[in-house]
C-alpha cells in the first residue's frame, strides 16, 4: 500500500482523512466526504460500507464501540477509528501525490491561479 | 408519507441482493443511511434524484461484494479441496460421467428428434415406408395423378435408393444413389446451389439420362467447376449428362450422392414415399385420411398384404429417427439414473464431510457466521464442484458423440451429432445446476441444523446418519433399476445373437460383386464370370466349397418376390424369391429338410426347379409332400421343387416375421446385391485376402466390394443393439461401483465414528468378528430398504422397456430378487473391508484415551 505507484482509491482516502480526526459513524463520513468535495464525490451507501468492509479487512481502520450520535437521533450507529497503519498508509499515500505534484510542477509549471 | 415507507421497504427488498456474508454486516448501517437521506429529501424531484444515486450505488457495489465473497468462497473450497483430493476426485470422476452421459446421449436425441430437418417447413414432411405402403405406382402419370387428387397431400415424391459403380469402367467406385419421381427436389423445397432439378415428365423412361450430384461428389470430381453442368458422368456404365449440383450437406435419403430420374414400371416394390401435408392439415386428420386410403386401395389390388405390418404415416423426422429413436429414449432414462445415482453419491461424500467440519462449522457459527452465509458457502462449493465436472463432463459427452456417430451415424449428414451445439450446452448447464443443487441440498439443511443447534450433539450426528443411509439406500434401488434394465438389454442381444438364423455364420467368407457396366453387363455373359470365379475359389486350399446368391442373408434390401403359390393355388401371403448358385445351401450351413439343393448342371442349364422354406412349404403339408410338385406364379412356366430347407433369415429386425422364401437357380446373376459366400477351413479372417484375390484375377475391371466373413457381417448389422447393451451395461456397473463406494464410505464413517464404543463393548467381552456381524447387519439393513422398491421398480422399467425396445423382455421377480442379493453380496464385501479395522483395535488405548 506504500512506497509503490499504486495509488490508494479515492474514496479509502477520503475515509481516512475524515476519520483522521476522530471517530465517525458511516452516515457522518459520507456528509464530511460530500462537504469537504463540495459535493463531487458522493459515496452511496453500498459503495461506502464496501469500501468500510474492505478497509476493516486490510486492517486500515477498525470497529469502535457502538453509541448514539448526539447530532442525529438517539439510535445507536456503529462507530470506525483509523488504526496506526492506515494513519501510516495515509502518510505515504499523502507523500506519493506530493511526489506527483512536485514532478508535475517540474514538468509542466505551477498552474497560473495558484 | 406513503412514498417513502415504500421507498424504505422496496429499499430493503433491494438490498437482499448483496451475498449474505455482507448483508449480515452492513444491512442494518445500509437501511439506516437509506432513512437519513430520505429525510433529507423532500418533494419527488428530491426521492427520484436520491433513488437514481442509489440505484448507481447498487448497481457498482453488488457486483463487487458477490465477486469478493464467490472468490472467498471459491479458495475456501479449494483449500477443502486439496486437502481431501481422493473425496474431491472422486465426486468430480461420478459428476463427469454422470453429466458427460447425460450431455452425449441428449445431443443424439437433439440431433435426431429436436433439430429440425434441413428441409422447407420440415414439420409437414411424411413419410411411408416401402414394406408398408406404396402408392399406385405402374406409370409416372398413374403416380403423380395418385397424389395431385390426394385429399391430404399437397405433394408427393417416390424415391429408391440403390449402390452403383460410379464413374468410368476402369475406375469405377460404388457410390450410394437414388433414383427418384421428377418432383422429388421441389417436394422437399431444396434447391440445387448449380443447375436447375428436374422437370415435370423427366421421369419417363428416355427422358431420364439425367442427373443432380451432391456437393461433395462435385468437390471431387469436378473440383467445384461450374463446367460440370452438362458433363457426362456413368452410372452402371449408362452415361448421364448433369444438370444440377445439390446444396452442402444434403445428401437425403442415406448418405446419397447422386440423384437420377425413375422410370415407373409394373410391380417394383423398392420405393419409398415421401410426401407434404395440405396446409392447415393437422397429423390426425391425415392420417385418418391415410388409413382410409390404405384400406380401399389395398382391397383393389388384392395381391399386397397389408395385414403386417400395418402401414403407417409417420412425419419424416420420426422416420429417419426410427429404431435409434426409442434405443435413445431408453440411453436417456438410463443416463438420468447414472447421474441420480452420481448425486446421492457426492451428497453422501458431502454430508460426511460436513458432519466431519460439523466443529469447525459450528465454532465459525458461534462466532457470527450465519446459516446464510455457511450455506452460501456450501452452495458455492457445490456449483463450482459441478462446474467443474461439467467440463470433465463435455469430454465425456464429446467421446460418447464420436462412439455414437461410428455405431448409428445420423440418417442425414446435418443431424451430425455435437455436443457444441446450442441447446445441448444450455441442457449442460442446467443438468450442471440442477445437480449441483440437488447434491448440495442435504448438506446445506444440515448446516441449518448445526448452526440451530450451536453444539455437536447426538442427535444430530444421529440425524445426519440417518440421512446418509436413506441416499445410500436410494442408491441401492436406483441401482437395481439400472441392473434389471442391463439384465434385460443384455438378454434381449444374447436372443438377438443366438436366434437360429437358418444358416451358420462361422467360417463363411462373403465379397461382394456388381457387373453392372463391366464387360461381363449382357445377361449371357453373367453366369460364365460367375462359374469362372467358383472354379478358381473351388480351387483354393482351404475352401471347402463356394457359391454365390443375389441377396445375401441380413439383407433385406431391394427384394424381389411375389405372389407364388403351389400347383397354381396362390400361397396365403407374398414370397420372396432368391436366386442362388449351386452348393449355396451346403456352403451356408443351410438345412435341408427334404430333397435336395440344386446341381451344377441345373444352373448352368437354366434348369426351372425351386426350392422353397418350410414357412411356404407348412401352407400346403408336410415338407415331403411339396417335394415333386410345381411352383407357380400368375401364368409363367411353372418351377419343379426339389427341395424343401430350413429357411434363412433374411431380415434383421426381429419382429418382423420370417417370411415365404423361393430359391431358385439363378440364371443372370451380377446385379445389385450379388455375393460371393466361401466355407472355409480354419479361421475365415485368414481367407479373405486369398479370395478376393481368386475373384480378381478373373478380371481386375470388376470391382470387387464387401469382402468381410459373415461374422463380421453379423457383428455390423447389430452393431447398434451391440452398442445399446455395452452402454447399459457401463451405466449399471458404474452404478454398482457407486453403490459400493457409498456403502463403505458410510460404514468406515460409523467404524471410526464409533471406536470408543467399540472399544469398550471389546473391553467387555464382545469378540471383534461379533462387532464386524453387527455393522454388517446395519449395513444390510441400509441396502435391504433400497431393495424393496428397486425389485418393484425394476418391473416397472422392464414394461417400460419392452414397449421401448424390440426383443426387450421385462424381468422376471426372481431374477430382480437375484439382483437384490447379488448387490447384498457386493454390499457384504465391501462392508466387511470397510470394518477391517475393528480387529486390529487397541483396546487399551482406547480406554485410556477415554
Amino acid at each position: 500500500m506504500t512506497n509503490d505507484f499504486s495509488s490508494m482509491s479515492p474514496a479509502f482516502f477520503h475515509i481516512l482523512l475524515s476519520l483522521g480526526a476522530g471517530e465517525r459513524h458511516g452516515y457522518a463520513i459520507k456528509r464530511e466526504v460530500a462537504a469537504r468535495t463540495e459535493g463531487k464525490l458522493k459515496l452511496g451507501p453500498g459503495v461506502l460500507y464496501g469500501s468500510i468492509n474492505k478497509m476493516l479487512e486490510l486492517g486500515l481502520i477498525e470497529e469502535a464501540e457502538d453509541r448514539p450520535d448526539p447530532h442525529l437521533d438517539d439510535e445507536r450507529r456503529r462507530y470506525y477509528r483509523i488504526t496506526s497503519f492506515g494513519r501510516k498508509a495515509a502518510q505515504a499515500e499523502a507523500a506519493r501525490m506530493r511526489e506527483l505534484v512536485q514532478l508535475a510542477a517540474a514538468t509542466f509549471g505551477a498552474p497560473k491561479h495558484a | 408519507m406513503r412514498d417513502k415507507s415504500f421507498s424504505l421497504k422496496l429499499y430493503c427488498w433491494l438490498l437482499r441482493l448483496y451475498p449474505a456474508g455482507f448483508r449480515e454486516t452492513y444491512a442494518g448501517p445500509l437501511e439506516r443511511a437509506f432513512r437519513d437521506e430520505l429525510a433529507e429529501s423532500t418533494g419527488p424531484w428530491a426521492l427520484a434524484s436520491l433513488w437514481i444515486r442509489l440505484l448507481a450505488d447498487l448497481a457498482i457495489s453488488v457486483p463487487a461484494q458477490v465477486s469478493r465473497e464467490v472468490s472467498q468462497d471459491v479458495g475456501h473450497a479449494l483449500r477443502l479441496w486439496t486437502c481431501r483430493p481422493w473425496h474431491t476426485g472422486f465426486a468430480i470422476a461420478a459428476l463427469a460421467v454422470g453429466i458427460g452421459a447425460n450431455t452425449g446421449v441428449f445431443s443424439v436425441v437433439n440431433a435426431l428428434l429436436l433439430r429440425s430437418l434441413p428441409f422447407h417447413e420440415p414439420s409437414r414432411l411424411a413419410a411411408l415406408s416401402p414394406q408398408e405402403f406404396i402408392p399406385p405406382h405402374d406409370s409416372a402419370k398413374q403416380f403423380h395423378d395418385w397424389h395431385e387428387q390426394s385429399t391430404y397431400l399437397t405433394d408427393a415424391a417416390l424415391v429408391e435408393e440403390n449402390d452403383v459403380n460410379l464413374g468410368g469402367v476402369r475406375d469405377a467406385v460404388r457410390a450410394h444413389v437414388s433414383l427418384t419421381s421428377w418432383n422429388f427436389f421441389s417436394m422437399l423445397g431444396t434447391q440445387p446451389v448449380l443447375g436447375r432439378m428436374f422437370m415435370p415428365e423427366e421421369d419417363i423412361a428416355g427422358r431420364n439420362e439425367i442427373a443432380i450430384i451432391g456437393y461433395g461428389l462435385w468437390q471431387q470430381l469436378f473440383a467445384g467447376d461450374r463446367q460440370a453442368l452438362g458433363s457426362t458422368i456413368r452410372v452402371d456404365g449408362k452415361p448421364l449428362t448433369i444438370i444440377g449440383v445439390a446444396p452442402p450437406g444434403f445428401d437425403y435419403p442415406s448418405s446419397t450422392v447422386l440423384w437420377k430420374p425413375a422410370a415407373f414400371s409394373p410391380g417394383n416394390n423398392g420405393w419409398a414415399t415421401v410426401a407434404r401435408l395440405k396446409p392447415g392439415m393437422e397429423w390426425p386428420r391425415a392420417r385418418a385420411a391415410f388409413d382410409a386410403e390404405v384400406e380401399r386401395l389395398s382391397s383393389k389390388q388384392g395381391t399386397t398384404d397389408y395385414a403386417n405390418p400395418r402401414p403407417r404415416m409417420r412425419s419424416l423426422q420420426d422416420a429417419l429417427a426410427g429404431p435409434v429413436k426409442n434405443a435413445s429414449l431408453m440411453l436417456m432414462g438410463a443416463v438420468v439414473l447414472v447421474l441420480l445415482i452420481a448425486c446421492t453419491n457426492v451428497a453422501n461424500l458431502l454430508m460426511a464431510r460436513t458432519a466431519e467440519r460439523a466443529a469447525e462449522l459450528s465454532i465459525r457459527s458461534a462466532l457470527g457466521a450465519s446459516r446464510a452465509r455457511l450455506v452460501q458457502q456450501l452452495i458455492t462449493e457445490c456449483l463450482v464442484l459441478s462446474f467443474v465436472g461439467t467440463l470433465a463432463g463435455l469430454l465425456v459427452g464429446y467421446w460418447m458423440t464420436t462412439i455414437a456417430a461410428r455405431v448409428s451415424p445420423p440418417p442425414l449428414a446435418a443431424q451430425s451429432y455435437s455436443i457444441l451445439d446450442g441447446p445441448v450446452l444450455v441442457f449442460a448447464v442446467i443438468v450442471s445446476i440442477l445437480s449441483g443443487l440437488l447434491f448440495g441440498v442435504l448438506p446445506s439443511l444440515y448446516v441449518g441444523r448445526i448452526h440451530a443447534f450451536g453444539t455437536r450433539s447426538s442427535s444430530r450426528t444421529g440425524a445426519s446418519r440417518l440421512i446418509r443411509e436413506a441416499l445410500a439406500s436410494t442408491q441401492v434401488m436406483l441401482t437395481i433399476l439400472l441392473l434389471a434394465a442391463s439384465v434385460s438389454v443384455g438378454s434381449a442381444f444374447v436372443h438377438l445373437m443366438g436366434r437360429d438364423r437358418g444358416y451358420d455364420v462361422k467360417g463363411v467368407v462373403t465379397a461382394s460383386v456388381s457387373l453392372d457396366g463391366t464387360r461381363y453387363q449382357a445377361d449371357e455373359r453373367r453366369l460364365p464370370y460367375f462359374q469362372e470365379v467358383l472354379a478358381r475359389v473351388r480351387s483354393l486350399p482351404g475352401v471347402r466349397s463356394a457359391s454365390a446368391t443375389e441377396f445375401l442373408p441380413l439383407y433385406a434390401t431391394g427384394f424381389v418376390g411375389g405372389p407364388f403359390g403351389l400347383d397354381g393355388l396362390p400361397a396365403k401371403r407374398n414370397s420372396t424369391m432368391v436366386p442362388v448358385l449351386s452348393e449355396y445351401f451346403q456352403t451356408m450351413g443351410g438345412r435341408i429338410r427334404n430333397g435336395r439343393e440344386f446341381t451344377n448342371a441345373e444352373v448352368r442349364s437354366g434348369a426351372k426347379v425351386a426350392v422353397v422354406n418350410e414357412r411356404f412349404a407348412a401352407g400346403f403339408g408336410a415338407p415331403e409332400e411339396v417335394v415333386g410338385r410345381q411352383l407357380t406364379i400368375g401364368s409363367e412356366p411353372p418351377w419343379k421343387i426339389v427341395g424343401v430347407v430350413k429357411g434363412m433369415e433374411y431380415e434383421t429386425d426381429p419382429t418382423l416375421v420370417n417370411g415365404n422364401q423361393i430359391f431358385i437357380p439363378s440364371g443372370a446373376p451380377g446385379s445389385f446385391f450379388s455375393t460371393f459366400v466361401a466355407r472355409v477351413d480354419g479361421p475365415a479372417e485368414d481367407h479373405l485376402a486369398k479370395i478376393r484375390d481368386a475373384i480378381r484375377s478373373v478380371d481386375p475391371q470388376v470391382p470387387v466390394f464387401g469382402v468381410k466373413t459373415m461374422e463380421q457381417r453379423l457383428a455390423e448389422v447389430f452393431a447398434r443393439p451391440r452398442f445399446y447393451r455395452t452402454a447399459i451395461w457401463m451405466f449399471a456397473g458404474f452404478a454398482l461401483l457407486l453403490a459400493v463406494i457409498g456403502i463403505y464410505g458410510i460404514v468406515s464413517y460409523t467404524v471410526v465414528q464409533r471406536t470408543q464404543e467399540m472399544g469398550v463393548r471389546m473391553a467387555l467381552g464382545t469378540t471383534p468378528v461379533h462387532l464386524r456381524g453387527m455393522l454388517l447387519r446395519q449395513g444390510l439393513l441400509m441396502v435391504g430398504v433400497g431393495a424393496i422398491p428397486g425389485i418393484a421398480g425394476a418391473q416397472l422399467t422392464g414394461r417400460l422397456l419392452e414397449s421401448l425396445m424390440d426383443g426387450a423382455s421385462s424381468i422376471g421377480l426372481a431374477t430382480s430378487a437375484g439382483l437384490a442379493v447379488f448387490l447384498a453380496l457386493v454390499a457384504s464385501t465391501s462392508i466387511w473391508a470397510a470394518t477391517r479395522h475393528i480387529a486390529r483395535l487397541d483396546i487399551m488405548a482406547i480406554l485410556r484415551a477415554e
